[in-house]
């Protein structure tokens, strides 16, 4: 396989400086300036709040409550990786997730206290998702243990690949400020489920006999991730026939890494 | 994998394929990669999106990843948005990309 087109063009790069370009913090810098300049708390700040229906705001309310859990548990995992990262590149590229995370929740926690929730932190409590819970504890050990591959798995593929998905199709049926709010959240979201994807599926072509291990990991996971999906999509108003093609969306990632067997 | 133009130069007196036709790239208004960047990178329209001959889609992040030359099966492209290294190849009669891991 070799490289196409002209030397500006990002596909002439050799691999180990194509990997060099994007995990780095200038990469980052530069990638998110696009999106991120000129907002305020995730979005335009010109941008008017629309009256919801209190049936809407409570369901937005639950709905961003768990993606603040989702949230919390990355900023605590990639933080926690970093430590035991197999190189100093992959080092660098989470710091910049861990700032991503950090800017995540900041600006969840800021939309519930624009939607009027007074202490985010105790409406975080009544409202969390067991299932969501029980991931983000099990997520955490795969961290704590210092086990590189679990941990890339749960929150690199499973986490970023879930929230990628529900804050999709959450987008298309938003009030217009938690829609840009989440429109750039899932731009950082495609650099962290990537980097998840094909860190452990280089991994994975050197070393297939992990691929068992992770299939065991998935199926424990499994239960625990598709009642986090189907709680969270109701939330979000997501008509039940569209949430099948949102979920296929979610297993594609997986099963690309072959580990669904 | 190949590179067709690397091998027409190699072999001058092999049957030659059709020279690839070259794009001009303009910004499409894709702001997720630094700016030199921009333009070799599309959002995916959904369904209704044909794709052009110099373009595929990015299967692990679907975004459209896009070359100044025609792509042809066995091409490297990069997709910087998710850090996918993809391989172009057809199925169906058309290009699509998988991941290389």
């Amino acid at each position: 396989m070799a490289a196409l087109g002209a030397p500006s063009e990002p596909h002439s790069l050799e691999e180990c400086d194509f990997l060099d370009e994007v995990h780095s913090f200038d990469f980052w810098l530069q990638a998110v300036e696009g999106y991120l300049l000129d907002t305020k708390h995730g979005h335009n700040p010109e941008l008017v709040d629309e009256p919801l229906p209190e049936s809407r705001r409570e369901a937005l309310i639950t709905a961003l409550c768990n993606y603040c859990i989702g949230e919390t548990a990355a900023l605590e995992a990639s933080s926690g990786m970093i430590g035991y990262a197999p190189s100093r590149s992959i080092k660098i590229f989470l710091s910049t997730q861990v700032v991503d995370e950090g800017r995540h929740l900041e600006v969840f926690l800021h939309r519930l206290r624009e939607l009027g929730v007074e202490d985010p932190d105790a409406e975080i409590l009544q409202r969390a998702n067991p299932s969501l819970l029980k991931f983000k504890d099990q997520l955490l050990e795969y961290v704590d243990s210092k086990d590189w591959e679990a941990a890339v798995f749960a929150q690199n593929v499973i986490l970023e690949s879930l929230e990628f998905t529900v804050f999709q199709a959450h987008a298309e049926n938003a009030d217009p400020i938690t829609r840009q709010i989440l429109m750039a959240v899932i731009k950082d979201e495609r650099r962290h489920m990537g980097f998840g994807e094909n860190d452990l599926g280089r991994r994975l072509a050197l070393t297939p006999h992990l691929r068992p291990r992770l299939g065991k990991i998935k199926r424990q996971l499994d239960q625990l991730v598709m009642e986090t999906f189907a709680g969270t999509l109701r939330d979000t108003e997501v008509p039940p026939d569209e949430q099948q093609r949102f979920a296929s969306s979610y297993l594609a990632a997986v099963a690309r890494l072959g580990v669904d067997l | 994998m190949n590179d067709p133009l690397q091998q027409e130069a190699r072999e001058p007196g092999t049957k030659a394929k059709a020279p690839r036709q070259r794009y001009v790239l303009d910004e499409t208004g894709f702001n997720e990669v630094p700016k030199k960047y921009r333009k070799f990178y599309r959002r995916f329209g959904g369904e209704g999106d044909v794709l052009a001959p110099n373009e595929v889609l990015c299967p692990v992040c679907m975004v459209v990843v896009r070359s100044s030359r025609e792509l042809r099966p066995g091409d490297r492209v990069y997709c910087m948005p998710c850090f996918s290294r993809l391989v172009v190849v057809e199925a169906d009669g058309r290009l699509e990309a998988q991941p290389v891991y």
